[in-house]
């Protein structure tokens, strides 16, 4: 037992493994860095490096397997492999302070990235000038919303994240008195009025606004400035038998409603939302340019904050390099539409933003101390030759 | 082969950590929100919609000033909500899609399913609709209530052929309200002008 636990030390601490993970890092980053040309930047993140590993389809089959080491993988062993090797081998000595505390910076860096990969969280808050919102929209992801619209001061709403909407997936949940069945799902599909596509096969649709749509799949877009439109046939199910076959699509921006079980149900597929426990209210968008030119000068987004227990009520103005920091929350000015009325906030939960900073911090002062405490030496030592 | 012991252990552990993640479906109350705005067509982060609704020169119409205008959306050229004193509301609906969009009888039907009301025949068409002139327009209109319903609802809607699209100018929303508001919308009919760029 001893011998096999020296033989897992031994293994976490070795150089050997060292140098192994950084050459496979280094293939790593230079795969992903071609594959960004088909991919973009965040399909190499969720395939390269936000996993512990590269998946890929065995051809002729849908079945993924595990072809290369991830970030995760990599990153992970890397940070076992030095955080080992200092409990191991490394002894605390003035002379060496500095590169152990560059080590130390090394360590938070490498555990930083591995909370920012599994917490950081990116939505985006488009605001119309006089609309308030209490929510965040996802720029990747959808949902499928059932809501049960009946009241007339709330709504009570089930969110079906789009990752469950497999074709053929079956979703049953407590708090909707019918089945979900997904007919099928296209990430990235257009759609066109039936009576345009002569040809298109029977719709699988059989309520809402579905029947008179012909839906057309299409591959998935990797570009920066373009987004993948989902669709998807969904089939809600009751006890006494099925209620209907709806389409279901980000680009239906109008949620479909229909009346079951003496309520008013609306089902929409919607980018997937994050509610916050305050609403912000867009005052007014400014977009100034230089004086006799079109050249931008400034963005700016004078909010209204409000929370729901009245604690806050106050102005606030947000623009390029000056975010609004809130609730844990960063709300970027990153965009702007509609013939500058409507304002496109990026709003960024990462709680773990200033591990960087403060591994960049040691790793500076550990570097400082290393050539300093060596050119110290050799000054000595060239006086002492002298 | 400890050494390969060693690290199957720390690849099993990691597939396990892998195998961990999985969405969960939630569920939320929240207040009522206002319909979706339109995602404007210049803007650099959202993809413009594929949805396929009528080109070309549009129509220009005058709403009455009880009409609350909504925000449009990739399907509507225009939308109006009518919210009478007792809490009923009615919507307007304006669309524009190319051809004819399966042809009278298809679209009639259509409205019919909606209020639960049985489809009619091709013989039926004729009497289905009334004409009504306006100057420029000779819209088609159809009434339609249902009023074995338990929350009887009406549709009030008028379409026309400009440049080879078909515009619906659809008005469904509580019995009262439609009935009240029909004046007022035949006369909106017929601000209803042809625009030319």
């Amino acid at each position: 037992m001893r011998e096999y636990w020296k033989a897992f030390v031994d293994f976490f601490v070795s150089l050997r493994l060292t140098v192994a993970l950084l050459a496979l890092s280094i293939v790593l980053i230079f795969w992903a860095t071609l594959a960004q040309v088909q991919l973009g930047v965040w399909g190499v993140q969720a395939k390269f490096f936000q996993t512990f590993f590269v998946l890929a389809k065995i051809p002729g089959t849908q079945i993924p397997v595990p072809v290369f080491p991830g970030g995760y993988f990599i990153g992970g062993l890397l940070l076992i492999n030095l955080v080992a090797a200092h409990i191991n081998r490394f002894k605390f000595t003035w002379r060496k302070a500095g590169i152990q505390l560059t080590h130390i910076g090394l360590i938070i860096l490498l555990i930083g990235e591995l909370l920012t990969g599994l917490w950081q969280e990116e939505y985006q808050m488009r605001l119309d000038e006089g609309e308030t919102k209490n929510y965040s929209e996802s720029y990747r992801d959808n949902e499928l919303a059932i809501i049960d619209t009946t009241k007339a001061n709330y709504d009570d709403v089930v969110a079906i994240p789009d990752s469950r909407l497999d074709r053929g997936a079956e979703i049953q949940y407590p708090k909707l008195p019918f089945r979900v069945v997904v007919r099928d799902y296209y990430p990235n599909a257009a759609l066109q009025m039936r009576s345009q596509v002569p040809n298109a096969p029977e719709s699988l649709a059989t309520a809402g606004i579905g029947p008179r749509i012909a839906t057309t799949p299409l591959p998935l877009t990797y570009k920066q400035n373009e987004r993948n439109l989902a669709a998807a046939y969904v089939e809600l199910i009751g006890p006494e038998g099925t209620l209907g076959t709806w389409l279901v699509s980000t680009q239906l921006l109008m949620p479909q409603s229909f009346e079951y079980a003496g309520r008013t149900w609306a089902l929409s597929l919607r980018f997937a939302r994050n509610y916050k426990p305050f609403s912000l209210k867009l005052i007014d968008f400014s977009h100034d340019v230089y004086a006799g030119t079109d050249i931008p000068k400034n963005f700016s987004s004078r909010i209204k904050l409000t929370t729901v227990d009245g604690q806050d009520d106050r102005e606030v103005l947000i623009y390029m390099n000056n975010p609004l920091r809130y609730a844990g929350l960063t709300f970027y000015q990153a965009g702007f539409d509609n013939d500058d009325r409507t304002t496109v906030l990026q709003v960024v939960h990462n709680p773990s933003w200033v591990l960087p900073y403060i591994s960049c911090g040691l790793m500076s002062i550990g570097l400082l101390l290393q050539f300093g405490l060596s050119l110290v030496g050799f000054n000595r030592k060239h006086r002492a030759a002298a | 082969m400890r050494l390969r012991h060693a690290s199957l252990t720390a690849l099993f552990g990691c597939l396990l950590i892998t195998g961990c993640r999985k969405a969960e479906v939630t569920s939320y109350r929240v207040p009522k929100e206002a319909p979706p705005a339109m995602p404007g067509m210049g803007s650099t982060d959202m993809a413009s919609t594929a949805v396929t609704t009528a080109q070309g020169h549009d129509l220009e119409w005058q709403a009455p000033s009880n009409w609350v205008a909504q925000p449009a959306s990739a399907m509507r050229r225009g939308s109006y909500r009518i919210t009478s004193n007792d809490g009923h509301s009615a919507e307007l609906s304006i669309t524009a899609f190319p051809g004819d969009v399966g042809g009278d009888l298809a679209n009639i039907n259509r409205w019919r399913d909606q209020l639960q009301l049985t489809p009619l025949s091709p013989a039926e068409l004729p009497g289905a609709y009334t004409v009504t002139q306006t100057g420029e327009f000779d819209f088609k209109l159809v009434d339609l209530t249902n009023p074995d319903a338990t929350e009887p609802q009406q549709t009030l809607a008028a379409f026309i052929t400009f440049e080879g699209n078909t515009w619906f100018f659809k008005l469904t929303g509580a019995v009262g309200v439609v009935t009240a508001e029909k004046p007022a919308f035949l006369e909106f009919l017929k601000t209803v002008k042809g625009h030319v760029h």
